[in-house]
Protein backbone atom coordinates (compact mmCIF):
# COMPACT_ATOMS: atom_id res chain seq x y z
CA UNK A 1 0.00 0.00 0.00
CA UNK A 2 2.77 2.36 1.01
CA UNK A 3 4.60 1.60 -2.18
CA UNK A 4 1.57 2.33 -4.35
CA UNK A 5 1.21 5.68 -2.60
CA UNK A 6 4.83 6.50 -3.23
CA UNK A 7 4.66 5.50 -6.89
CA UNK A 8 1.46 7.46 -7.35
CA UNK A 9 3.01 10.48 -5.72
CA UNK A 10 6.08 10.41 -7.96
CA UNK A 11 3.93 10.09 -11.06
CA UNK A 12 1.75 12.90 -9.82
CA UNK A 13 4.76 15.15 -9.24
CA UNK A 14 6.05 14.51 -12.77
CA UNK A 15 2.64 15.18 -14.30
CA UNK A 16 2.09 18.30 -12.22
CA UNK A 17 5.48 19.75 -13.13
CA UNK A 18 4.87 18.96 -16.79
CA UNK A 19 1.42 20.54 -16.74
CA UNK A 20 2.77 23.61 -14.95
CA UNK A 21 5.56 24.09 -17.47
CA UNK A 22 3.15 23.69 -20.36
CA UNK A 23 0.77 26.22 -18.87
CA UNK A 24 3.64 28.66 -18.72
CA UNK A 25 4.73 27.86 -22.28
CA UNK A 26 1.16 28.31 -23.42
CA UNK A 27 1.04 31.80 -21.93
CA UNK A 28 4.36 32.63 -23.57
CA UNK A 29 3.37 31.53 -27.06
CA UNK A 30 -0.23 32.73 -26.94
CA UNK A 31 0.62 36.17 -28.25
CA UNK A 32 2.92 35.15 -31.12
CA UNK A 33 0.35 32.55 -32.19
CA UNK A 34 -2.49 35.09 -32.15
CA UNK A 35 -0.26 37.50 -34.07
CA UNK A 36 0.50 34.87 -36.70
CA UNK A 37 -3.18 34.09 -37.14
CA UNK A 38 -4.04 37.78 -37.47
CA UNK A 39 -1.20 38.36 -39.91
CA UNK A 40 -2.18 35.43 -42.12
CA UNK A 41 -5.75 36.67 -42.13
CA UNK A 42 -4.79 40.20 -43.02
CA UNK A 43 -2.52 39.07 -45.83
CA UNK A 44 -5.27 36.88 -47.21
CA UNK A 45 -7.76 39.75 -47.10
CA UNK A 46 -5.32 42.03 -48.91
CA UNK A 47 -4.70 39.42 -51.58
CA UNK A 48 -8.34 38.63 -52.21
CA UNK A 49 -9.73 42.16 -51.99
CA UNK A 50 -6.78 44.32 -53.04
CA UNK A 51 -8.76 47.48 -53.77
CA UNK A 52 -9.57 47.98 -50.09
CA UNK A 53 -7.01 49.24 -47.60
CA UNK A 54 -8.91 48.76 -44.38
CA UNK A 55 -10.91 45.80 -43.13
CA UNK A 56 -13.54 45.57 -40.46
CA UNK A 57 -15.16 42.48 -39.12
CA UNK A 58 -18.96 42.39 -39.52
CA UNK A 59 -21.42 40.55 -37.27
CA UNK A 60 -23.81 38.55 -39.40
CA UNK A 61 -26.74 36.47 -38.26
CA UNK A 62 -26.09 33.46 -40.48
CA UNK A 63 -28.44 30.54 -41.11
CA UNK A 64 -27.62 27.53 -38.95
CA UNK A 65 -26.11 25.29 -41.63
CA UNK A 66 -23.95 28.05 -43.11
CA UNK A 67 -20.34 27.26 -43.97
CA UNK A 68 -19.33 30.89 -43.55
CA UNK A 69 -16.93 31.50 -40.67
CA UNK A 70 -16.46 35.25 -40.72
CA UNK A 71 -17.35 38.30 -42.78
CA UNK A 72 -15.06 41.30 -43.15
CA UNK A 73 -16.02 44.50 -44.89
CA UNK A 74 -13.24 46.13 -46.92
CA UNK A 75 -13.07 49.91 -47.22
CA UNK A 76 -10.95 52.29 -49.21
CA UNK A 77 -10.98 55.38 -47.07
CA UNK A 78 -14.64 55.60 -46.08
CA UNK A 79 -16.03 53.95 -49.16
CA UNK A 80 -17.21 50.35 -48.96
CA UNK A 81 -15.41 48.34 -51.64
CA UNK A 82 -16.50 44.81 -50.92
CA UNK A 83 -16.16 41.89 -48.55
CA UNK A 84 -13.50 39.36 -47.62
CA UNK A 85 -15.37 36.31 -46.38
CA UNK A 86 -13.88 33.25 -44.76
CA UNK A 87 -15.77 30.09 -45.59
CA UNK A 88 -15.06 26.43 -44.78
CA UNK A 89 -16.79 23.87 -47.02
CA UNK A 90 -16.13 20.19 -46.43
CA UNK A 91 -13.71 18.74 -48.95
CA UNK A 92 -12.33 15.26 -49.40
CA UNK A 93 -10.03 15.16 -46.40
CA UNK A 94 -11.82 17.60 -44.09
CA UNK A 95 -12.77 21.26 -44.02
CA UNK A 96 -11.15 23.57 -46.58
CA UNK A 97 -10.73 27.11 -45.29
CA UNK A 98 -11.01 29.69 -48.04
CA UNK A 99 -10.81 33.47 -48.07
CA UNK A 100 -13.09 34.86 -50.74
CA UNK A 101 -12.88 38.48 -51.85
CA UNK A 102 -16.00 39.82 -53.49
CA UNK A 103 -16.93 43.34 -54.54
CA UNK A 104 -20.03 44.93 -53.06
CA UNK A 105 -21.98 44.24 -56.27
CA UNK A 106 -21.19 40.53 -56.09
CA UNK A 107 -18.22 40.11 -58.45
CA UNK A 108 -15.46 37.77 -57.28
CA UNK A 109 -12.14 39.54 -56.82
CA UNK A 110 -9.87 36.86 -55.50
CA UNK A 111 -9.84 33.42 -53.89
CA UNK A 112 -7.19 32.07 -51.55
CA UNK A 113 -7.07 28.63 -49.95
CA UNK A 114 -5.93 29.10 -46.35
CA UNK A 115 -5.99 25.63 -44.87
CA UNK A 116 -6.88 22.19 -46.11
CA UNK A 117 -6.13 18.52 -45.70
CA UNK A 118 -6.72 17.42 -49.28
CA UNK A 119 -4.62 14.73 -50.97
CA UNK A 120 -1.19 16.04 -52.00
CA UNK A 121 -0.83 15.94 -55.78
CA UNK A 122 -4.61 15.89 -56.33
CA UNK A 123 -6.95 17.98 -54.21
CA UNK A 124 -4.04 19.97 -52.80
CA UNK A 125 -3.69 21.51 -56.28
CA UNK A 126 -6.65 23.68 -55.33
CA UNK A 127 -4.04 26.04 -53.87
CA UNK A 128 -2.63 26.54 -57.35
CA UNK A 129 -3.43 30.01 -58.76
CA UNK A 130 -4.20 28.29 -62.08
CA UNK A 131 -7.30 26.93 -60.37
CA UNK A 132 -8.24 29.78 -58.05
CA UNK A 133 -7.79 32.51 -60.68
CA UNK A 134 -10.64 30.95 -62.66
CA UNK A 135 -13.05 32.49 -60.17
CA UNK A 136 -11.92 36.05 -60.62
CA UNK A 137 -14.46 38.29 -62.30
CA UNK A 138 -17.25 35.74 -62.02
CA UNK A 139 -20.60 36.28 -60.33
CA UNK A 140 -24.00 34.67 -59.79
CA UNK A 141 -23.89 30.95 -58.97
CA UNK A 142 -21.09 28.80 -60.39
CA UNK A 143 -20.86 25.16 -61.35
CA UNK A 144 -17.99 22.73 -61.89
CA UNK A 145 -17.36 21.05 -65.25
CA UNK A 146 -14.75 18.49 -66.21
CA UNK A 147 -14.15 19.72 -69.76
CA UNK A 148 -12.86 23.15 -70.79
CA UNK A 149 -15.49 25.59 -69.55
CA UNK A 150 -17.66 27.10 -72.26
CA UNK A 151 -20.18 29.20 -70.37
CA UNK A 152 -19.54 32.17 -68.11
CA UNK A 153 -20.65 30.35 -64.96
CA UNK A 154 -18.43 27.28 -65.39
CA UNK A 155 -15.29 26.35 -63.47
CA UNK A 156 -12.95 23.64 -64.68
CA UNK A 157 -12.37 20.91 -62.09
CA UNK A 158 -8.88 20.01 -60.92
CA UNK A 159 -7.78 16.77 -62.60
CA UNK A 160 -8.57 13.83 -60.32
CA UNK A 161 -10.10 16.03 -57.64
CA UNK A 162 -13.71 16.68 -58.55
CA UNK A 163 -14.81 16.50 -54.91
CA UNK A 164 -12.36 19.19 -53.87
CA UNK A 165 -13.28 21.41 -56.85
CA UNK A 166 -16.97 21.06 -56.06
CA UNK A 167 -16.40 21.79 -52.38
CA UNK A 168 -14.43 24.97 -53.08
CA UNK A 169 -17.09 26.10 -55.56
CA UNK A 170 -19.89 25.36 -53.09
CA UNK A 171 -18.12 27.52 -50.51
CA UNK A 172 -17.72 30.36 -52.99
CA UNK A 173 -21.34 30.06 -54.11
CA UNK A 174 -22.41 30.47 -50.53
CA UNK A 175 -20.39 33.67 -50.28
CA UNK A 176 -21.96 34.97 -53.50
CA UNK A 177 -25.36 34.09 -52.09
CA UNK A 178 -24.56 36.00 -48.91
CA UNK A 179 -23.72 39.14 -50.88
CA UNK A 180 -27.05 38.74 -52.76
CA UNK A 181 -28.81 39.04 -49.43
CA UNK A 182 -27.22 42.30 -48.47
CA UNK A 183 -29.76 45.01 -47.89
CA UNK A 184 -28.90 48.42 -49.30
CA UNK A 185 -29.15 51.05 -46.61
CA UNK A 186 -28.77 54.78 -46.85
CA UNK A 187 -26.23 55.05 -44.11
CA UNK A 188 -23.06 53.01 -43.90
CA UNK A 189 -24.64 50.21 -41.92
CA UNK A 190 -24.14 46.69 -43.32
CA UNK A 191 -27.13 44.39 -43.06
CA UNK A 192 -27.69 40.90 -44.42
CA UNK A 193 -31.22 39.59 -44.50
CA UNK A 194 -31.87 35.90 -45.04
CA UNK A 195 -35.64 35.91 -44.60
CA UNK B 1 34.90 12.25 -27.64
CA UNK B 2 35.14 8.93 -29.41
CA UNK B 3 31.99 7.78 -27.71
CA UNK B 4 30.10 10.85 -28.85
CA UNK B 5 30.95 10.26 -32.48
CA UNK B 6 30.16 6.61 -32.07
CA UNK B 7 26.68 7.48 -30.70
CA UNK B 8 26.01 9.79 -33.64
CA UNK B 9 27.10 7.34 -36.31
CA UNK B 10 25.23 4.57 -34.56
CA UNK B 11 21.96 6.45 -34.93
CA UNK B 12 22.58 7.71 -38.43
CA UNK B 13 24.03 4.55 -39.98
CA UNK B 14 24.48 1.38 -37.91
CA UNK B 15 21.08 1.42 -36.25
CA UNK B 16 19.24 3.81 -38.52
CA UNK B 17 15.70 3.86 -37.09
CA UNK B 18 13.99 3.75 -40.47
CA UNK B 19 16.10 1.54 -42.68
CA UNK B 20 17.61 -0.80 -40.10
CA UNK B 21 15.23 -0.92 -37.14
CA UNK B 22 12.11 -0.24 -39.22
CA UNK B 23 10.30 1.71 -36.49
CA UNK B 24 8.40 4.97 -36.54
CA UNK B 25 6.85 4.06 -39.86
CA UNK B 26 3.68 6.17 -39.70
CA UNK B 27 5.25 9.61 -40.09
CA UNK B 28 7.90 8.13 -42.40
CA UNK B 29 5.23 7.20 -44.89
CA UNK B 30 2.69 9.93 -44.24
CA UNK B 31 4.57 13.22 -44.42
CA UNK B 32 7.17 12.40 -47.07
CA UNK B 33 5.29 13.84 -50.03
CA UNK B 34 8.21 16.23 -50.40
CA UNK B 35 11.77 16.64 -49.15
CA UNK B 36 10.92 19.78 -47.19
CA UNK B 37 8.15 18.14 -45.18
CA UNK B 38 10.40 15.16 -44.51
CA UNK B 39 13.09 17.41 -43.03
CA UNK B 40 10.53 19.39 -41.01
CA UNK B 41 9.07 16.26 -39.48
CA UNK B 42 12.55 14.79 -38.93
CA UNK B 43 13.80 17.86 -37.09
CA UNK B 44 10.66 18.14 -34.95
CA UNK B 45 11.12 14.50 -33.94
CA UNK B 46 14.84 15.06 -33.32
CA UNK B 47 14.04 17.92 -30.95
CA UNK B 48 11.64 15.72 -28.98
CA UNK B 49 14.13 12.83 -28.96
CA UNK B 50 17.00 14.92 -27.66
CA UNK B 51 14.74 16.47 -25.02
CA UNK B 52 13.23 13.21 -23.88
CA UNK B 53 16.61 11.46 -23.69
CA UNK B 54 17.93 14.44 -21.73
CA UNK B 55 15.16 14.48 -19.13
CA UNK B 56 14.87 10.73 -18.83
CA UNK B 57 18.61 10.36 -18.35
CA UNK B 58 18.51 13.11 -15.70
CA UNK B 59 15.58 11.52 -13.89
CA UNK B 60 16.68 7.91 -14.33
CA UNK B 61 17.44 7.45 -10.63
CA UNK B 62 14.31 9.28 -9.51
CA UNK B 63 11.76 7.34 -11.56
CA UNK B 64 10.98 3.88 -10.11
CA UNK B 65 11.03 1.21 -12.78
CA UNK B 66 7.44 0.16 -12.09
CA UNK B 67 5.99 3.43 -13.30
CA UNK B 68 8.68 4.29 -15.82
CA UNK B 69 6.52 3.85 -18.92
CA UNK B 70 3.72 6.24 -17.86
CA UNK B 71 6.35 8.68 -16.58
CA UNK B 72 8.21 8.59 -19.91
CA UNK B 73 4.96 9.03 -21.79
CA UNK B 74 4.11 12.15 -19.79
CA UNK B 75 7.57 13.62 -20.40
CA UNK B 76 7.41 12.88 -24.12
CA UNK B 77 3.87 14.22 -24.47
CA UNK B 78 4.88 17.47 -22.75
CA UNK B 79 7.82 17.93 -25.10
CA UNK B 80 5.58 17.28 -28.09
CA UNK B 81 3.14 19.91 -26.86
CA UNK B 82 6.03 22.37 -26.52
CA UNK B 83 7.08 21.68 -30.12
CA UNK B 84 3.48 22.16 -31.18
CA UNK B 85 3.35 25.62 -29.55
CA UNK B 86 6.67 26.59 -31.10
CA UNK B 87 5.72 25.54 -34.61
CA UNK B 88 2.32 27.22 -34.35
CA UNK B 89 3.90 30.46 -33.19
CA UNK B 90 6.92 30.68 -35.48
CA UNK B 91 6.52 28.26 -38.42
CA UNK B 92 2.75 28.06 -39.00
CA UNK B 93 3.14 26.88 -42.60
CA UNK B 94 5.04 23.78 -41.51
CA UNK B 95 2.56 23.24 -38.69
CA UNK B 96 -0.39 23.11 -41.04
CA UNK B 97 1.51 20.85 -43.44
CA UNK B 98 2.36 18.25 -40.81
CA UNK B 99 -0.99 18.67 -39.04
CA UNK B 100 -2.15 15.52 -37.32
CA UNK B 101 1.33 14.02 -37.26
CA UNK B 102 2.67 16.57 -34.77
CA UNK B 103 0.68 15.24 -31.79
CA UNK B 104 1.37 11.74 -33.07
CA UNK B 105 5.12 12.20 -32.44
CA UNK B 106 4.15 11.03 -28.93
CA UNK B 107 3.51 7.52 -30.15
CA UNK B 108 6.50 7.41 -32.48
CA UNK B 109 8.09 4.19 -31.25
CA UNK B 110 11.62 5.55 -31.81
CA UNK B 111 11.28 7.93 -28.89
CA UNK B 112 9.99 5.47 -26.32
CA UNK B 113 12.42 2.85 -27.60
CA UNK B 114 15.44 5.12 -27.07
CA UNK B 115 14.20 6.13 -23.65
CA UNK B 116 13.80 2.54 -22.61
CA UNK B 117 16.87 1.08 -24.31
CA UNK B 118 19.38 3.85 -23.84
CA UNK B 119 18.56 6.99 -21.87
CA UNK B 120 17.22 5.15 -18.83
CA UNK B 121 20.55 3.38 -18.40
CA UNK B 122 23.14 5.93 -19.49
CA UNK B 123 24.68 9.23 -18.45
CA UNK B 124 23.47 12.58 -19.65
CA UNK B 125 25.85 13.43 -22.47
CA UNK B 126 25.86 10.07 -24.26
CA UNK B 127 22.06 10.03 -23.96
CA UNK B 128 21.74 13.40 -25.63
CA UNK B 129 24.10 12.30 -28.38
CA UNK B 130 22.15 9.10 -28.81
CA UNK B 131 18.95 11.10 -29.27
CA UNK B 132 20.66 13.45 -31.69
CA UNK B 133 22.10 10.57 -33.73
CA UNK B 134 18.81 8.72 -33.91
CA UNK B 135 16.96 11.92 -34.76
CA UNK B 136 19.36 12.82 -37.54
CA UNK B 137 19.22 9.27 -38.89
CA UNK B 138 15.44 9.58 -38.95
CA UNK B 139 15.60 13.01 -40.60
CA UNK B 140 18.00 11.74 -43.24
CA UNK B 141 15.72 8.81 -44.05
CA UNK B 142 12.64 11.04 -44.28
CA UNK B 143 14.42 13.57 -46.44
CA UNK B 144 15.64 10.85 -48.82
CA UNK B 145 12.21 9.28 -49.16
CA UNK B 146 10.63 12.71 -49.55
CA UNK B 147 13.14 13.73 -52.23
CA UNK B 148 12.66 10.53 -54.24
CA UNK B 149 8.86 10.87 -54.12
CA UNK B 150 8.99 14.55 -54.99
CA UNK B 151 11.34 14.01 -57.96
CA UNK B 152 9.31 11.17 -59.43
CA UNK B 153 5.90 12.49 -58.48
CA UNK B 154 6.31 16.16 -59.32
CA UNK B 155 9.71 16.55 -61.02
CA UNK B 156 10.83 18.83 -58.20
CA UNK B 157 13.07 18.85 -55.14
CA UNK B 158 12.40 21.31 -52.31
CA UNK B 159 9.73 22.79 -54.57
CA UNK B 160 12.25 23.63 -57.31
CA UNK B 161 11.69 22.12 -60.74
CA UNK B 162 14.68 19.96 -61.65
CA UNK B 163 13.37 17.57 -64.26
CA UNK B 164 12.55 19.07 -67.68
CA UNK B 165 8.89 19.91 -68.14
CA UNK B 166 8.68 17.20 -70.80
CA UNK B 167 8.79 14.72 -67.89
CA UNK B 168 5.27 13.59 -67.11
CA UNK B 169 5.19 13.32 -63.27
CA UNK B 170 4.16 9.93 -61.92
CA UNK B 171 1.40 11.17 -59.65
CA UNK B 172 1.15 7.81 -57.89
CA UNK B 173 4.48 8.49 -56.16
CA UNK B 174 2.97 11.41 -54.24
CA UNK B 175 -0.19 9.49 -53.41
CA UNK B 176 -0.32 6.91 -50.64
CA UNK B 177 0.93 3.87 -52.64
CA UNK B 178 4.07 5.76 -53.67
CA UNK B 179 5.13 5.97 -50.02
CA UNK B 180 5.09 2.20 -49.64
CA UNK B 181 6.85 1.61 -52.97
CA UNK B 182 9.60 4.14 -52.33
CA UNK B 183 10.43 2.82 -48.87
CA UNK B 184 10.25 -0.81 -50.05
CA UNK B 185 12.59 -0.23 -52.97
CA UNK B 186 15.05 1.91 -50.97
CA UNK B 187 15.23 -0.85 -48.36
CA UNK B 188 15.80 -3.48 -51.02
CA UNK B 189 18.64 -1.42 -52.48
CA UNK B 190 20.23 -1.08 -49.03
CA UNK B 191 19.85 -4.83 -48.42
CA UNK B 192 21.55 -5.49 -51.72
CA UNK B 193 24.44 -3.16 -50.96
CA UNK B 194 24.86 -4.68 -47.51
CA UNK B 195 24.89 -8.28 -48.71
CA UNK B 196 27.46 -7.38 -51.37
CA UNK B 197 29.67 -5.80 -48.73
CA UNK B 198 29.38 -8.89 -46.56
CA UNK B 199 30.43 -11.11 -49.46
CA UNK B 200 33.45 -8.96 -50.12
CA UNK B 201 34.51 -8.92 -46.50
CA UNK C 1 -27.41 8.42 -43.59
CA UNK C 2 -24.67 10.89 -42.83
CA UNK C 3 -23.39 8.57 -40.11
CA UNK C 4 -23.39 5.68 -42.54
CA UNK C 5 -21.27 7.66 -45.01
CA UNK C 6 -18.87 8.60 -42.21
CA UNK C 7 -18.66 4.95 -41.20
CA UNK C 8 -18.09 3.66 -44.72
CA UNK C 9 -15.55 6.32 -45.59
CA UNK C 10 -13.58 5.55 -42.43
CA UNK C 11 -13.38 1.88 -43.43
CA UNK C 12 -12.74 2.15 -47.14
CA UNK C 13 -12.06 5.61 -48.53
CA UNK C 14 -9.93 7.08 -45.77
CA UNK C 15 -8.62 3.72 -44.64
CA UNK C 16 -6.45 4.37 -41.60
CA UNK C 17 -3.57 2.18 -42.68
CA UNK C 18 -3.58 2.45 -46.44
CA UNK C 19 -4.48 6.06 -46.96
CA UNK C 20 -3.88 7.91 -43.70
CA UNK C 21 -0.80 5.91 -42.65
CA UNK C 22 -1.93 5.37 -39.08
CA UNK C 23 -1.09 2.14 -37.29
CA UNK C 24 1.67 1.11 -39.68
CA UNK C 25 3.85 -0.45 -36.97
CA UNK C 26 1.42 -3.23 -35.99
CA UNK C 27 0.36 -3.45 -39.63
CA UNK C 28 3.89 -4.46 -40.62
CA UNK C 29 4.83 -6.14 -37.36
CA UNK C 30 1.88 -8.39 -36.51
CA UNK C 31 0.79 -9.49 -39.96
CA UNK C 32 2.78 -12.63 -40.63
CA UNK C 33 -0.19 -14.87 -39.86
CA UNK C 34 -3.91 -14.32 -40.46
CA UNK C 35 -4.70 -15.64 -37.00
CA UNK C 36 -2.58 -13.08 -35.16
CA UNK C 37 -3.80 -10.35 -37.50
CA UNK C 38 -7.40 -11.11 -36.55
CA UNK C 39 -6.45 -10.99 -32.87
CA UNK C 40 -4.71 -7.67 -33.24
CA UNK C 41 -7.61 -6.29 -35.24
CA UNK C 42 -10.10 -7.27 -32.57
CA UNK C 43 -8.01 -5.81 -29.77
CA UNK C 44 -7.58 -2.55 -31.67
CA UNK C 45 -11.30 -2.34 -32.46
CA UNK C 46 -12.12 -2.79 -28.81
CA UNK C 47 -9.69 -0.15 -27.57
CA UNK C 48 -10.31 2.33 -30.37
CA UNK C 49 -14.07 2.35 -29.83
CA UNK C 50 -13.64 3.03 -26.11
CA UNK C 51 -10.85 5.54 -26.74
CA UNK C 52 -12.99 7.56 -29.18
CA UNK C 53 -15.74 7.74 -26.60
CA UNK C 54 -13.66 8.53 -23.53
CA UNK C 55 -11.31 10.99 -25.21
CA UNK C 56 -14.38 12.86 -26.46
CA UNK C 57 -15.67 13.09 -22.91
CA UNK C 58 -12.32 14.10 -21.47
CA UNK C 59 -11.83 16.79 -24.09
CA UNK C 60 -15.29 18.30 -24.13
CA UNK C 61 -16.29 17.81 -20.51
CA UNK C 62 -12.98 18.40 -18.73
CA UNK C 63 -10.37 20.15 -20.88
CA UNK C 64 -12.69 22.64 -22.61
CA UNK C 65 -14.53 23.83 -19.47
CA UNK C 66 -11.18 24.26 -17.69
CA UNK C 67 -9.74 26.05 -20.74
CA UNK C 68 -6.73 23.74 -20.88
CA UNK C 69 -7.39 22.33 -24.36
CA UNK C 70 -3.69 22.63 -25.09
CA UNK C 71 -3.02 19.69 -22.78
CA UNK C 72 -4.94 17.40 -25.14
CA UNK C 73 -1.90 15.37 -26.21
CA UNK C 74 -1.01 14.43 -22.64
CA UNK C 75 -4.64 13.85 -21.68
CA UNK C 76 -5.36 11.57 -24.64
CA UNK C 77 -2.24 9.47 -24.30
CA UNK C 78 -2.90 8.99 -20.58
CA UNK C 79 -6.50 8.03 -21.34
CA UNK C 80 -5.33 5.48 -23.88
CA UNK C 81 -2.59 4.05 -21.67
CA UNK C 82 -4.89 3.62 -18.68
CA UNK C 83 -7.66 2.31 -20.91
CA UNK C 84 -5.40 -0.38 -22.29
CA UNK C 85 -4.35 -1.37 -18.79
CA UNK C 86 -7.94 -1.41 -17.60
CA UNK C 87 -9.18 -3.44 -20.57
CA UNK C 88 -6.38 -5.90 -19.97
CA UNK C 89 -7.42 -6.40 -16.33
CA UNK C 90 -11.12 -6.69 -17.12
CA UNK C 91 -10.64 -9.18 -19.92
CA UNK C 92 -8.33 -11.25 -17.75
CA UNK C 93 -10.97 -11.50 -15.03
CA UNK C 94 -14.07 -11.87 -17.19
CA UNK C 95 -12.89 -14.09 -19.99
CA UNK C 96 -9.60 -15.90 -19.74
CA UNK C 97 -10.10 -17.34 -23.25
CA UNK C 98 -10.42 -13.89 -24.76
CA UNK C 99 -7.44 -12.80 -22.71
CA UNK C 100 -5.39 -15.59 -24.16
CA UNK C 101 -6.35 -14.51 -27.63
CA UNK C 102 -5.83 -10.76 -27.21
CA UNK C 103 -3.52 -10.46 -24.21
CA UNK C 104 -0.23 -10.22 -26.03
CA UNK C 105 -1.47 -7.47 -28.33
CA UNK C 106 -2.91 -5.18 -25.71
CA UNK C 107 0.32 -3.58 -24.43
CA UNK C 108 1.32 -2.88 -28.04
CA UNK C 109 -1.79 -0.82 -28.58
CA UNK C 110 -0.68 2.07 -26.37
CA UNK C 111 1.90 3.06 -28.94
CA UNK C 112 -0.36 2.32 -31.90
CA UNK C 113 -0.76 5.73 -33.45
CA UNK C 114 -4.11 4.77 -34.94
CA UNK C 115 -5.67 5.01 -31.48
CA UNK C 116 -4.25 8.44 -30.61
CA UNK C 117 -4.85 9.39 -34.24
CA UNK C 118 -8.57 8.71 -34.06
CA UNK C 119 -8.88 10.72 -30.85
CA UNK C 120 -7.09 13.73 -32.36
CA UNK C 121 -9.00 13.47 -35.65
CA UNK C 122 -12.34 13.41 -33.82
CA UNK C 123 -11.30 16.54 -31.99
CA UNK C 124 -10.01 18.33 -35.12
CA UNK C 125 -13.12 17.53 -37.12
CA UNK C 126 -15.37 18.64 -34.28
CA UNK C 127 -17.38 15.41 -34.26
CA UNK C 128 -20.06 14.99 -31.60
CA UNK C 129 -20.14 11.98 -29.30
CA UNK C 130 -22.10 9.73 -31.68
CA UNK C 131 -20.04 10.74 -34.71
CA UNK C 132 -16.82 10.17 -32.75
CA UNK C 133 -17.86 6.64 -31.82
CA UNK C 134 -19.03 5.80 -35.35
CA UNK C 135 -15.78 7.19 -36.75
CA UNK C 136 -13.77 5.22 -34.19
CA UNK C 137 -15.52 1.94 -34.95
CA UNK C 138 -15.24 2.51 -38.70
CA UNK C 139 -11.57 3.37 -38.52
CA UNK C 140 -10.86 0.32 -36.38
CA UNK C 141 -12.74 -1.99 -38.73
CA UNK C 142 -10.81 -0.45 -41.62
CA UNK C 143 -7.59 -1.23 -39.77
CA UNK C 144 -8.75 -4.80 -39.15
CA UNK C 145 -9.78 -5.27 -42.77
CA UNK C 146 -6.42 -4.02 -44.02
CA UNK C 147 -4.28 -6.04 -41.61
CA UNK C 148 -6.21 -9.30 -42.16
CA UNK C 149 -6.09 -8.99 -45.96
CA UNK C 150 -2.42 -8.10 -45.74
CA UNK C 151 -1.64 -11.10 -43.54
CA UNK C 152 -3.46 -13.35 -46.01
CA UNK C 153 -1.28 -12.09 -48.84
CA UNK C 154 1.89 -12.36 -46.76
CA UNK C 155 1.15 -15.98 -45.89
CA UNK C 156 1.11 -16.77 -49.58
CA UNK C 157 4.23 -14.78 -50.37
CA UNK C 158 6.08 -16.68 -47.68
CA UNK C 159 6.54 -19.71 -49.93
CA UNK C 160 7.41 -17.79 -53.05
CA UNK C 161 10.81 -17.36 -54.52
CA UNK C 162 11.71 -13.71 -53.93
CA UNK C 163 14.92 -11.86 -54.74
CA UNK C 164 17.13 -11.92 -51.66
CA UNK C 165 17.25 -8.13 -51.46
CA UNK C 166 13.46 -7.94 -51.36
CA UNK C 167 12.89 -10.54 -48.66
CA UNK C 168 11.28 -9.39 -45.45
CA UNK C 169 10.16 -5.78 -45.17
CA UNK C 170 10.76 -4.60 -48.76
CA UNK C 171 8.34 -7.07 -50.32
CA UNK C 172 5.85 -6.44 -47.52
CA UNK C 173 5.97 -2.71 -48.26
CA UNK C 174 5.51 -3.26 -52.00
CA UNK C 175 2.52 -5.49 -51.21
CA UNK C 176 1.06 -2.79 -49.00
CA UNK C 177 1.59 -0.30 -51.83
CA UNK C 178 -0.39 -2.48 -54.23
CA UNK C 179 -3.19 -2.82 -51.67
CA UNK C 180 -3.15 0.92 -51.25
CA UNK C 181 -3.65 1.33 -55.02
CA UNK C 182 -6.65 -0.99 -54.78
CA UNK C 183 -8.09 1.11 -51.95
CA UNK C 184 -7.57 4.29 -53.98
CA UNK C 185 -10.34 2.88 -56.15
CA UNK C 186 -12.82 3.46 -53.32
CA UNK C 187 -12.36 7.21 -53.59
CA UNK C 188 -15.13 7.32 -56.16
CA UNK C 189 -17.55 6.01 -53.51
CA UNK C 190 -17.89 9.31 -51.70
Amino acid sequence: MKEILKLGLILFVITAVAAGLLGFANEMTKEPIAKQVQQTKEEAMKQTLPQADQYESVEVDLPEESMILEVNAGYKGDVLEGFAVKVAPKGFGGAIEIMVGVSKDGILQGVKILNHSETPGLGANAEDPVFTSQYEGKSGQLKVVKATPGAEDEIQAITGATITSKAVTAGINEVLNLIEHRVDTDNNEIIFDFN
Amino acid sequence: MKKIIQRLSNGIITENPTFVQVIGMCPTLAVTTGAENGIGMGLATTAVLVGSNLFISLLRKFIPSKIRIPAYVVIIASLVTLIEFTLKAYVPALYSQLGLFIPLIVVNCIILARAEAYASKNKLLPSIMDGLGMGLGFTLALATIGAVREILGAGKVFGVQILPSSYQPALIMILAPGAFFTLGILMAILNHVRSKKMKNA
Amino acid sequence: MELFILFLSAILVNNFVLSRFLGICPFLGVSKKVETAVGMGMAVTFVMTLASMISYMVYNWILVPLKIEYLYTIAFILVIASLVQFVEMVIQKVSPTLYQALGVYLPLITTNCAVLGVAVLNMNEGYNLIQSIVHGVGAALGFTLAIVLFAGIRERIENNNILTAFQGFPIALITAGLMSIAFLGFQGLL
